[in-house]
């Protein structure tokens, strides 16, 4: 395994994030994994959504992919499908994941491909000057809901929890040891695995800040007794009122969707076109 | 007298077996030696409802249906209510008057009626209702003379895989059929003469498997789709037929995820494709912009059918060219092109790969209802002729970083290609504006370089689109455009107008975006009239056309938006009566020639 520095993952490209935006923490504990794991620039494919955390892709040395709104799932899926020898890294925010992309993130559980999502939740849109998010309190006021956010939050693990989810955890931009062993372990996990990352947006959400979360936050799987393959256990942490479980909450084996899908060894993507020609034309003897 | 040029329908409640039966006799027709077309006419359901088959047979190849139904085979008085209009006088019904009777106002005196009692004999004599298709195809072989032998050898090739009790009782089916026409009736009706010739070797092909087949053979090796009539067909053959050739197929959780997956399959350098129709284009315009401004070659079949919104999900129309060419926000460079004929569709699919991969662009496949769910007889296709040019594509090797810029300006604005996995290539690509090494800015002078290398791409490929087709004569006063299903309707109409004495020239258009419009100005010099025949309301072709050569008083719209294909008299009557000609003698206007 070449040996590897976080630095080997930084790009040229100057970051357009706010100064103590949350997501810094996220960037430089996915460069470090990424260095500890000893993986290749060249082999990372790194595919992300819109919004600010969507800016991720920009910020990472690596085959990166910055595409619609809310559709970086169903790319991420097919990237590993074409080339399942590549690792295969999704990123975005809440509204990215959790609204415009809900759908996309309910397969992509369900289809339990190896690729890693990384959900950055600021539980507002940056991007766009503050309004509720799919996370956002209940009464959270913000530009388009002055009066506070008539939703309930969304809680996106238990979501994927109860959608077949084989891996989830949930960090704190603000603790980047922690934030570093779950990325690794979600890449090294075989099949889907997400990583939920409370990320403060400190120009907008002024409730949900460094302080509210220090309060509010728990490193729930180092509790005695936690077993992360019990999946009614799992529930009860994500769903329990209280505070915010942190850790690697949930952990499953079950087949990839490459192998489900029969996918060969050879990335799909290295399969010699110029062979089988004399199989392609004996296929006709159907339709004599 | 008309030889050898037949329309059979095969109209009952969907489930009843027509299919299968109208696709036994176009098997028969087949081995006779005749050409044949088929069109479905389902209704959007799977159990009743009305539902007919046309099974059309005639000499010429890549025709489309005939002026009017020779025979209709009536599973119930639905059929004959919806249908005795389309007859063609001197036809004939078969009718199973088992449990309804002809009410007199539809009996139509210029068309013979056979009545007979179907389902009846299928349950008396046979034991199962069910085989009442067959005892029909029996009944139809022997009033239009097809050659018994045949029917039976393509009755037990059908029913081989349901073992040899199936196969006898269907061979008795037909006998019971054939019998009670020989027992019940005085020969046969006149007028129809089919002579049996040689089979050779031929195909009879769908248009979406002549897709899907050119697909695989081009080196597509990923599919994403979500399923959609009349698209679906192309998503299940590849199903079965892509992991056999080491690529993979995947049922999307709609068109959304249908068209990225297929970008990011692209992006990660397989030759990918999704199949839509209408209502899952709208829902891929978004992701059509992203290919655009990343360069991703991806191809794209529309199987088009009537809108707006879900319109009539099984009939054809041509209503979706305007989407396809100006969809999305932003400006995009982009190729539609569209297959004309069955054969056309099995080589234009695997055009499409390439002009994607060369040009790095998303290029459409525009096919309709009437074509992509017919069949259609063809000599066997040549696969080692088509020819795989992936482009600039850089899918090994190495490159120098830092050196290597995604984006690069070149000459003819396509860029080399890295895919992921290329040691030194490493890059963003952003769907937000960028530089040629792919970091996001919107600097003005860069903006205006980016926008003309990418729209440059379709200066650079135009010797590399399909041509148009040129039919008929080419000096003639009369000229047609058309693109499609509609180019068999229109070729026999060239075709039997100038038997009549009145020559016309066609022009089949193949590629519809980037507009061809140097073909279309040269094809339109020295005509009297121009017509533009198109399945759509407000004339989608002919507004392209009239950008061209200006607003003439000789240009006409022949329009048809019913959900129905055309039929070649409509042609021939929209083109006598606009230019005020008759035919040397009205009898020409048959369909012999």
């Amino acid at each position: 395994m070449a040996v590897m520095s976080p630095k080997d993952f930084a790009t040229a490209t100057p970051s357009w994030w706010c100064p103590g935006c949350g997501d810094y923490g996220v960037l430089s504990a996915l460069k470090q994994a990424l260095a500890e794991l000893g993986k290749q620039p060249k082999d990372v494919a790194f595919i992300s959504g819109i919004g600010c955390s969507g800016k991720i892709s920009g910020y990472l040395h690596s085959y990166a992919f910055h595409g619609v709104h809310g559709r970086a799932l169903p790319v991420a899926t097919a990237v590993k499908l074409a080339n399942r020898d590549l690792t295969v890294i999704a990123a975005g925010g809440d509204g990215d994941g959790y609204a415009i992309g809900a759908g996309h993130f309910v397969h992509a559980v369900r289809r339990n491909p190896d690729v890693t999502y990384i959900v950055m939740d600021n539980q507002t849109y940056g991007l766009t000057k503050g309004q509720s998010s799919p996370t956002s309190a209940t009464g959270y006021v913000a530009s388009v809901s002055p009066d506070g956010n008539p939703d309930t939050p969304l809680n996106g693990l238990a979501l994927a929890l109860a959608a077949g989810a084989t891996f989830l955890a949930r960090g704190f931009s603000a603790q980047p040891k922690q934030m570093v062993a779950m990325i690794k372990a979600a890449i090294e996990h075989r099949g889907f695995s997400i990583v939920e990352v409370m990320s403060p947006c400190v120009t907008y959400n002024k409730i949900n800040t460094y302080a509210w979360f220090k309060e509010n936050v728990e490193d729930y799987t180092a509790t005695e007794g936690y077993a992360p393959n019990d999946r009614v256990a799992a529930f009860r942490a994500l769903t329990r009122d209280g505070d915010i479980p942190l850790g690697i909450i949930f952990k499953d084996e079950r087949p990839t969707f490459e192998d489900r899908t029969g996918l060969p060894e050879t990335p799909v993507a290295h399969v010699d076109l110029g062979a089988s020609r004399a199989d392609l034309a004996s296929m006709q003897a159907a339709y004599r | 007298m008309i030889v050898n040029s037949v329309e059979v329908m095969f109209g009952g409640q969907a489930g009843d077996g027509s299919l299968t039966t109208g696709d036994l006799i176009a098997g028969v027709f087949k081995r006779m030696g005749l050409e044949v077309y088929t069109y479905k006419d389902f209704p959007s359901r799977i159990r009743g409802g009305h539902t007919n088959y046309v099974i059309r047979a005639s000499t010429h190849a890549d025709y489309g249906m005939a002026d009017a139904v020779d025979a209709l085979v009536a599973f119930d008085l639905e059929a004959v209510q919806a249908h005795i209009d389309e007859m063609r006088p001197g036809g004939f019904i078969v009718f199973d008057n088992t449990s309804e009777t002809v009410p007199d106002e539809l009996r139509r005196g210029d068309v013979t009626w056979y009545e007979i009692p179907l389902a009846k004999i299928a349950k008396e004599e046979l034991g199962l209702e069910l085989v009442r298709n067959t005892i029909s195809l029996g009944v139809l072989g022997a009033l239009i003379g097809m050659d018994p032998d045949v029917v039976r050898h393509d009755v037990r090739g059908v029913y081989a895989r349901k073992g040899e009790k199936v196969v006898d009782l269907n061979v008795r089916a037909i006998e019971a059929g054939e019998r009670f026409v020989i027992e019940n009736f005085a020969g046969r009706p006149s007028g129809y003469g089919l002579t049996a010739g040689a089979d050779g070797d031929r195909l009879i092909m769908m248009g979406n498997d002549a897709i899907a087949y050119g697909a695989l053979v081009a080196g597509c090796r990923f599919m994403a789709g979500y399923p959609i009539t009349p698209a679906t067909d192309v998503l299940e053959w590849m199903s079965k037929q892509l992991p056999k050739f080491g690529g993979v197929v995947v049922q999307a959780e709609d068109e959304l995820a249908a068209i990225t997956m297929t970008l990011g399959a692209a992006f990660t350098g397989v030759r990918a494709m999704t199949a839509t129709s209408g209502p899952g284009q709208s829902l891929m315009t978004e992701a059509i912009g992203l290919a655009g401004v990343l360069e991703i070659p991806v191809v794209v079949v529309e199987c088009a059918r009537t809108g707006p919104s879900t319109g009539m999900p099984t009939k054809t129309e041509q209503s979706n060219l305007n989407h396809l060419i100006y969809s999305g926000h932003g400006e995009i460079p982009r190729v539609v092109i569209a297959p004309g004929t069955v054969r056309e569709s099995f080589e234009l699919t695997a055009t499409a790969f390439n002009l994607a991969e060369k040009y790095q662009l998303p290029v459409f496949v525009l096919t309709e209802q009437a074509l992509c769910q017919s069949k259609a007889t063809l000599a066997p296709l040549d696969v080692g002729a088509v020819e795989i040019d992936r482009g600039k594509l850089i899918a090994g090797g190495e490159v120098t970083f830092g050196e290597y810029k995604r984006f690069a300006f070149t000459e003819d604005g396509v860029s080399p290609r890295v895919i992921p996995g290329v040691p030194g290539g490493m890059h963003l690509a952003p769907g937000s504006e960028h530089n040629d090494a792919g970091v996001i800015t919107e600097n003005a002078r860069n903006r205006a370089r980016m926008m003309e290398k990418r729209m440059g791409k379709l200066v650079a490929m135009r010797d590399d689109l399909p041509r148009a087709v040129l039919h008929g004569v080419a000096d003639a006063d009369i000229a047609i455009l058309g693109y499609g299903a509609n180019r068999g309707p229109i070729a026999e109409a060239v075709q039997r107008l100038a038997a009549g004495g009145v020559l016309t020239r066609f022009l089949q258009l193949r590629t519809l975006w980037p507009f061809p419009e140097d073909d279309i100005r040269e094809f339109v010099r020295g005509a009297q009239h121009v017509f533009v025949v198109e399945n759509n309301y407000t004339g989608q072709l002919m507004q392209l056309v009239r950008a061209v050569v200006g607003p003439l008083d000789a240009l006409h719209g022949v329009r048809k938006y019913d959900g129905r294909p055309f039929r070649p008299i409509e042609v021939i009557e929209s083109v006598l009566d606009t230019c005020g000609l008759a035919l040397h003698a009205p009898g020409d206007i048959a369909e012999a020639i």
